[in-house]
């Protein structure tokens, strides 16, 4: 491999690994643009995602060692598991809504988002206690086929990454743009006090937002599993982390700022284990959070929150 | 038990007894184990009682906090393990001299071995844990409240990566060894449990003095307005940045203090001790007992620290017991200490769902004044016009030109123009009112007085100094004070003080006053004191009977009372009251303006906004009218009331018409 087939190689496990943040990154922009609320259960949901993924795998059969599948077989398992995990994941980040969050909604200060933290300790050391604190093999149902781009070899998990989330986020921008709940949604996030007047349901919106967010980071857990084989309890945290510091980059409760923010923190990942070293990667990607909220706190493309100052 | 507490001799009596019990706890439990268990606990009170100071006084959610025990832990743990061991030169000599170093003499050469001394290692490692909390907090202590916590999250996760990068310095990932044990008078402490729970015990002794010392202060009652309501906090004189930097230097300091401790007890410091799950756990230490309260916090961190090493293993032999007994596997096989995190999950949600004052609820209770001294606040109980009331208000005079001038003011927000080059003249002892229909920029006028909201162009002087561009809390330490359109109170704090407050500006305490209490901090707060009782007293029997009742009980009427009791507090040359009347009924409207009256006859200046316009002719000398951000108008109220335009932005160009017609 030459230099700039490395460089090449770090792009594209940058881009994938960017796609899944950005995944994730939605989640918090969704909440947070509504509710001004950080919420740390995210990261533990896409940790639970990516387990319920495992096992919707193996109930169709896909475990780790069976051999691929291809054609039409592949299409419909991944298809339902996605629609499997994201369901469950919806479903769970909306019982988190309803019983931990939707008490203290009008409670002022910090005590929303210490629940959220203590949520997301429960959902971690639950699924530690349960499952044990092995990392579990993901099955490998893509056929290995890979194209060589130079010397960079694009591997078809990578492409499977970017498809599941060009879609995806393709379908939220859709939804958040043009229908009737992704304008109530919109309306909530600029004044939750005027949409509610205007006969929008902000308790439905809420759960909207709680319900997409989860889905999606369903789904990147389910892309987490398929890309590095294996899933923890532990992937929360440093995915979850990240994926905040590009919701922040790309400006926060801005829902196309968190798909660039997602890219970018990917690259600079990428790039920068390259370039420095992996064990430095934490420090640098929160160098950057700090610069963002110090110099530019409304993000690349501008942050959208209801104005409750 | 409450009211039985509630008496000094009491609490005095049952302080006494728990000190005894804690002193003689060793001798009568002879096992090392528990007795370590109770130094661990005091540990972590330490640290809890720090992360109380930011999180509970100063509302400032930290989810770092472990990163300061590292800091102070490793800078104790770098100089006393044999870590960094640089070769000896004669520039060591003075060290050694001082017993800060010693020379080694290893096969290659002689090196330096650090030996700093654990008593000086103490107040050291709070200092250097005080500067990286100032360090780090400097550029990320103006984010908003949420965007701190996510900052302080990751610089928690930064600390250990840089530790196990390091390993040059500190042996990176494997962690220090052979840190020193502490000794006295050449008594080593060694691994005994004894002498560090007498340590343990002294140091969480000397933390609650500091803490409660710090919440009974000026020091203190800001941090709460912060956390309270952070705007009206700076715009009553409170230097925002400056306190929540300090809450979290003082925060860092005394983790850096139990850092030392810490590994002092352990003689062992790995990464790994301090991370996220460390902060966590200080955190919900803080809920549980209960956030800004000082004996809460410390009895959540004996619980939680007992629940760890006592509880959940007793729990754990019982049940293998009982398996055992009924021959059931599963039961054998439970290990209850693997849930301790899941435990601590669980408490964050219930405390915040069913609990959040914590087990034992922070109470905020002033020092109540002696008889005497109530009798002599109760001489000034004469109301606006009495003379006393000039001597407790205390107003300079009004001097003479004009005291406040706004020339070309221009706010924009975004696209919409809320002042268009709007002129303002308020003379020295002079009343003017500003006008204008709703949404016409009277507010706005206000916040970019008292420098809430920030200029386009133009320029405000006071006195004769430009004004603008400074922050809130200068402005009113220069003499402008003001009340909100829609009140703005610490709603969690009693009448008292809010009023204390609003003396910020013109009080000197600083922590180490605070902590102190020297005659001449306690004499100044005692006057602070008796003249927010003295304003609270102008009022009549409005607020002096409700001065420890919490804001959010009082009425709406009460409330705006105490709003500009709060901002009389000031000492101000110079008064904003926006809608004073609002909500109002007509006998208590006279009254306000009555009073208003009265304090303008005693020197006071004032510019108000206000609807109703008989309080605004009875006032004021100018009327200003704003319409759309434009100055439409100015003038003596009667000549107002007749121009043109005004009625034709009040009531619109057909009632004018109507109006002629009749």
């Amino acid at each position: 491999m030459t230099t700039a087939d490395v460089y090449l190689q770090q792009c594209i496990n940058g881009l994938s690994l960017g796609a899944m943040y950005a995944l994730l990154a939605l989640g918090f922009t969704l909440v947070y643009g509504i509710l001004e609320l950080i919420n740390f259960a995210h990261f533990n949901v896409f940790m639970v995602g990516s387990f319920v993924g495992l096992g919707t795998l193996s109930l169709f059969g896909v475990v780790p060692g069976a051999a691929s599948l291809s054609g039409f077989m592949l299409a419909a398992v991944l298809l339902g598991t996605l629609l499997v995990t994201m369901v469950t994941s919806g479903a769970l980040g909306v019982a988190i809504e309803r019983i931990a969050l939707r008490p203290l909604r009008d409670v002022r200060g910090p005590a929303a988002m210490i629940t959220t933290i203590g949520v997301s300790y429960v959902l971690f050391n639950l699924v530690l206690l349960v499952l044990g604190a092995d990392s579990k093999n993901f099955p490998t149902p893509l056929p290995s086929v890979s194209f060589a781009i130079g010397g960079a070899v694009l591997r078809l998990r990578e492409i499977l990454i970017w498809a599941v989330s060009l879609v995806l986020m393709g379908l939220l921008t859709w939804f958040v743009q043009f229908t009737r709940m992704g304008r109530a949604m919109r309306a909530t996030a600029q004044d939750p006090e005027a949409a509610r007047m205007m006969g929008v349901e902000v308790d439905r919106v809420i759960i909207m937002a709680f319900f997409l967010g989860s889905a999606l980071a369903g789904a990147g857990g389910l892309m987490f599993g398929l890309y590095y084989n294996f899933t923890s309890y532990i992937i929360g945290f440093t995915a979850g982390l990240r994926a905040f510091t590009a919701a922040v980059l790309g400006g926060i409760g801005n829902v196309p700022g968190a798909m660039l923010g997602g890219l970018i923190i990917g690259l600079v990942e990428a790039m920068g284990g390259q370039l420095i070293s992996a064990s430095w990667a934490d420090v640098i990607i929160f160098s950057i959070l700090v610069l963002v909220l110090v110099f530019r706190p409304s993000g690349l493309l501008g942050r959208v929150a209801p104005n409750k100052s | 038990m409450k009211g039985l507490f509630a008496r000094p001799a009491a609490r005095r009596a049952g302080l006494a007894l728990l000190i005894l019990g804690l002193l003689a706890f060793p001798y009568a439990e002879g096992n090392d184990a528990d007795i370590d268990s109770m130094a661990n606990a005091a540990c972590y009170a330490a640290l809890a009682l720090g992360l109380n100071i930011v999180v509970g006084f100063a509302g400032l959610l930290d989810l770092g906090y472990a990163a300061f025990f590292a800091i102070g832990a490793y800078f104790y743990g770098v100089f006393t393990a044999f870590q960094v061991m640089p070769h000896w030169s004669s520039f060591w000599q003075p060290f050694a001299m001082l017993h800060l170093v010693e020379k080694l003499n290893q096969g290659s050469g002689d090196v330096v071995h650090f030996t700093l001394s654990f008593w000086l290692a103490l107040p050291l490692a709070a200092l250097v844990a005080a500067g990286c909390g100032v360090l780090f907090g400097a550029p990320t202590l103006r984010l908003r409240g949420d965007y701190l916590a996510i900052v302080t999250l990751g610089f928690g996760e930064i600390v250990p990566i840089v530790a196990r990068n390091t390993p040059s310095v500190t042996n990176g990932a494997a962690g220090l060894n052979g840190v020193q044990a502490p000794s006295l008078f050449g008594y080593n402490f060694n691994v005994q449990a004894i002498p560090y729970y007498y340590v343990g015990l002294a140091l969480v002794a000397l933390l609650m003095f500091v803490s409660i010392r710090l919440r009974d202060s000026r020091i203190g009652r800001a941090w709460m307005a912060i956390r309270e309501d952070e705007t009206a906090a700076s715009a009553m004189g409170v230097d925002r940045t400056r306190l929540k930097l300090l809450a979290f230097a003082i925060g860092a300091a005394f983790a850096g203090a139990s850092g030392v401790f810490y590994i002092a007890k352990l003689q062992t410091a790995t990464p790994d001790m301090f991370g996220f799950p460390v902060s966590v756990m200080i955190l919900v230490m803080v809920v549980l007992g209960g956030m800004g309260s000082v004996w809460g916090v410390v009895v959540g961190a004996v619980l939680l620290t007992l629940l760890q090493s006592w509880f959940l293993p007793d729990l754990t032999d019982w049940t293998h017991a009982l398996g055992e007994q009924i021959g059931s596997q599963w039961l054998q096989q439970i290990d209850f200490a693997r849930s301790t995190e899941l435990i601590f999950g669980v408490l964050l949600v219930l405390m915040m769902l069913f609990r959040r004052d914590g087990l034992i609820p922070a109470a905020r209770g002033s020092a109540a004044l002696s008889f005497e001294q109530q009798n002599v606040a109760g001489v000034q109980r004469g109301g606006f016009a009495s003379t006393e009331a000039a001597e407790v208000l205390g107003f300079a005079a009004p001097g003479v030109g004009n005291l406040l001038e706004v020339r070309g003011v221009t706010v924009r927000f975004g696209g919409l123009t809320a002042l268009n080059k709007v002129d303002l003249v308020v003379p020295a002892g002079g009343v003017v009112a500003v006008i204008g229909p709703n949404g016409s920029g009277k507010s706005t006028l206000f916040n970019v007085i008292t420098g809430l909201v920030a200029a386009e162009s133009g320029s405000i002087r006071f006195n004769g100094a430009e004004i603008l561009g400074l922050p809130p809390h200068t402005i009113l330490a220069r003499g402008l004070a003001r009340t909100f359109q829609n009140i703005r109170l610490f709603a969690n704090l009693p009448v008292l003080d809010n009023i204390l407050i609003g003396q910020h500006a013109r009080l000197r305490t600083g922590p180490i006053g605070a902590v102190l209490r020297g005659p001449g901090t306690r004499g100044e707060e005692r006057a602070a004191l008796l003249r927010a009782r003295g304003i609270a007293g102008l009022f009549g029997n409005r607020l002096t009977p409700r001065l420890q009742q919490t804001v959010s009980h009082l009425s709406y009427a009460n409330r705006r009372r105490v709003e500009i009791a709060r901002a009389l507090a000031s000492r101000p040359r110079l008064l904003l009251l926006d809608e004073p009347t609002a909500g109002m009924n007509p006998a208590e409207t006279l009254e306000l303006a009555e009073q208003i009256r009265s304090l303008h006859k005693l020197g006071l200046t004032v510019l108000l906004i206000e609807h109703k316009l008989d309080v605004v002719t009875q006032l004021a000398d100018t009327v200003v009218v704003l319409d759309h951000g434009d100055k439409l108008a100015e003038g003596r109220p009667d000549e107002v009331r007749r121009n043109e335009e005004v009625l034709r932005a009040y009531l619109g160009r057909a009632a004018r018409e109507a109006l002629d017609a009749a």
